[in-house]
């Protein structure tokens, strides 16, 4: 039988929850429904002692404050599910959580010849589902409907919403102590993505962590000193560090839709140490240039789990080169020497650089419908293996340290019917973040196929100029993009030059 | 990648028929759809079906659980409950379906043992044999479950530590019982805490864990 139960905060305030006897259950927590649906109350099973309480009222009070009551609060209300009060009942602590946004329960889940016999519609998009590679094989019964699976560009973005979020975090001094797959909602549909269990947060030197994290996001030193006495000072516990070891697992995860590190490689005839070891002190990237022992055995891979288990066909490099540079840093150098794992701002900024390099791929039926060029003149779609036709403009961006002279930032733009240079393009004061004002967000010039060559239209720019003809274009003129032209997008300070290099086909 | 083997040992002598071996059929069905729901089961989880009255059946063949069909199950009008078989039978399909690590291959993870029964078992000489040979299985958990007034549980707890008992076996407190079992089967995929011990995530209220 369900009932409406009424608790209380310390203060006094009340909120109901509807017990209908068998509560959702997380790791820790029992969560039940307010009865409007608009919040949830999650109590933890175990008591919670005062140095528990009290990192709780912090997170809700303190934390909380400082990340949304400050200049673009707003906009990390949908990249974090910040629980806002605290309730005790029958001896019992409980939060009060906001509800999930809509994005992030299924539509239609399975496919639609799985409905006779499984669903999964109106449950949480965690993570998982999208991080696996049979529930996108045709060949796995239970495979998820194509309208939930999203395109590879929607991944970037919630990469970059991960990124984001998690940076947020570590600048106001926390670690979340358990992201994953299971922590982190996405909807591949829309390219959002939400943090939710916030609970656990770990503010160095003040609040140890309680969890160690959740298999797969576990960082190696953590794993490996798991059987160490919490007090001993070589045990390893969950801080900002081992969240990057996290962060860039998941990032690996999204856009390949493997694990980093489970490979072929045995470590142990006994599958529990097999996975201590290799996931702890043993830990090997599955894609490492030099030591190849823990590549995937393709005769023991599951069919359902191909393409993606094949790093031969699929290498890690098809994410660019701005990607690939952090997930050496992260996978190589840094997997057991955390000081130099790539924080979530470069895993932000890479991305952001990353979503630049992508081209949409001229086949109409790819699954992952972008790509990101490859800086080769015989650009392919590494998914589909569908080859770019025609003309392929790619913009080199330049910056200048002083009047007169331009270098080259290693950074380019790829251009597409329909892409746009915005403000972060034009200018290099100007960042691509939470801090854009609605009026940033705005394209500033568009690129256009038209009448057999590919224009650049200018919408806003009030100093572009055509530096080789030394000619103004005004807005709402156009100006050719051919091989070798040179466009100043702005005379202001952190203005722009590009170069245009075109790749024919 | 590892399968996480599940067997069930499912009671299906003379005093489950009727309401009981209906609520177990049930159960079995909600597991499976809960089960369904896990992406981290879904990669993993195979399940097996292995029946005992009289007669002793592996009703389901260690299956994965994407493709698996949940097998007819029938009960006799009476007879003996014949658990020791069915584990001494379990020990045999423990050696031939499980894949063992090697060198060269990852194996599957240890298996888990779910016992349900609403009595005691009759082939006493066979229960006793087949204790110490499951027991040297290295399962990664045995729950054995005693459904019911009669169900006796100091029988079971010499196969397991973690006995539960229900006061009833009445539909409800089975599929609470069903339901804790995919609970358990999931806790693999859940945050770790840093305290030693991976635990059973706690039992439904109508459920006694015997210690």
């Amino acid at each position: 039988m369900s009932k409406t139960v009424t608790v209380k905060t310390a203060e006094g305030k009340t909120y109901q929850f509807v017990d209908n006897g068998s509560p959702m259950q997380g790791g820790m927590k029992d969560v039940y429904f307010s009865p409007d649906k608009s919040y949830v109350v999650a109590f933890f099973r175990d008591k919670q002692d005062f140095n528990s309480k009290e990192r709780l009222k912090n997170i809700v009070i303190k934390y909380r404050k400082s990340i949304f009551e400050n200049i673009g609060g707003e906009y990390w209300k949908d990249l974090f599910c910040w629980p806002y009060d605290i309730v005790e009942h029958n001896g019992q602590t409980g939060i009060i959580v906001p509800v999930y946004q809509k994005q992030f329960f299924f539509q239609q889940g399975y496919n639609l010849a799985a409905g006779n016999f499984a669903s999964i519609k109106g449950k949480e998009k965690e993570g998982k589902w999208f991080a696996s590679p049979q529930f996108r094989s045709k060949q796995f019964k239970l495979h998820l409907d194509k309208s939930e699976l999203g395109d590879w560009g929607k991944y970037i973005a919630v990469c970059i919403k991960i990124s984001r979020a998690v940076k947020r975090m570590h600048a106001a001094g926390l670690a979340h102590s358990d992201l994953s797959y299971k922590n982190v909602l996405i909807d591949p549909v829309t390219g959002k993505a939400a943090i939710i269990d916030i609970d656990g947060l770990v503010v160095p030197g003040k609040f140890p962590p309680d969890v160690i994290g959740t298999p797969d996001f576990i960082a190696p030193e953590v794993m490996a000193t798991k059987y160490l006495p919490k007090t001993d000072p070589n045990r390893k516990l969950p801080n900002i560090q081992t969240d990057r070891h996290a962060l860039a697992v998941m990032i690996y995860m999204y856009l390949l839709y493997r694990h980093p590190l489970r490979g072929g490689k045995i470590h142990d005839t006994d599958p529990q140490k097999d996975e201590e070891l290799g996931m702890g002190s043993k830990a090997l990237f599955v894609e490492h240039p030099t030591d190849k022992s823990n590549r995937p055995k393709l005769n023991q891979v599951k069919p359902t789990h191909l393409p993606w288990a094949d790093v031969a066909k699929i290498p890690y490099t098809v994410a660019g080169p701005y990607l690939k540079t952090l997930f050496d840093k992260a996978f190589i150098d840094g997997l057991h020497n955390p000081a130099i794992r790539p924080t979530a701002d470069e895993w932000e900024q890479a991305l952001i650089k990353t979503v630049d390099l992508m081209q949409p791929c001229q086949n109409p039926n790819c699954e992952q419908k972008w790509f990101v060029f490859d800086n080769s003149t015989k650009p392919c779609c590494p998914f589909c293996g569908t080859q770019y036709r025609g003309q392929l403009p790619v913009l080199n961006l330049y910056y200048s340290p002083k009047p007169g002279n331009f270098r080259p930032e290693n950074h380019r733009l790829m251009v597409y019917s329909g892409q746009n240079i915005y403000q972060w393009h034009s200018n290099r004061k100007v960042f691509p973040n939470e801090r854009l004002t609605a009026e940033q967000t705005k394209p500033v010039a568009d690129f256009h196929f038209h009448n057999g060559k590919w224009i650049l239209i200018n919408r806003k720019l009030t100093s572009m100029k055509d530096v080789m003809e030394d000619k103004e274009i005004p807005i709402g003129q156009s100006v050719d993009i051919t091989d070798g032209k040179k466009i100043l997008l702005s005379k202001e300070e952190g203005g722009r030059l590009v170069i245009v290099q075109l790749v024919n086909n | 990648m590892r399968r996480l083997p599940v067997y069930l040992l499912l009671d299906t002598s003379g005093s489950m028929r009727g309401e009981r071996i209906e609520a177990v059929k049930n159960g079995l069905q909600v597991l499976v759809s809960k089960l369904r729901q896990d992406p981290f089961a879904l990669e993993s989880v195979a399940i097996s079906i292995i029946t005992f009255d009289r007669e002793v059946k592996q009703v389901m063949p260690l299956t994965e659980l994407e493709t698996l069909q949940l097998p007819e199950i029938v009960t006799p009008e009476s007879g003996p409950t014949n658990m020791g078989k069915a584990l001494l039978m379990l020990c045999e399909k423990l050696d031939t379906e499980i894949i063992k690590s090697s060198q060269t291959q990852k194996g599957d993870w240890r298996p888990l043992l779910f016992l349900m029964t609403d009595g005691k078992p009759s082939d006493l000489a066979q229960f006793r044999e087949a204790v110490p040979k499951v027991k040297s299985k290295n399962l990664a958990a045995i729950v054995a479950c005693a459904a019911g007034a009669e169900a006796q549980d100091s029988y079971l707890k010499e196969l397991t530590g973690n006995v539960v008992h229900l006061d009833t076996a009445d539909s409800s407190t089975l599929m609470s019982f069903f339901k804790w079992v995919s609970a358990s089967i999931g806790t693999g995929n859940k945050t770790v805490g840093t305290t030693e011990d991976i635990a059973l995530p706690p039992p439904p209220q109508e459920v006694h864990l015997v210690i």
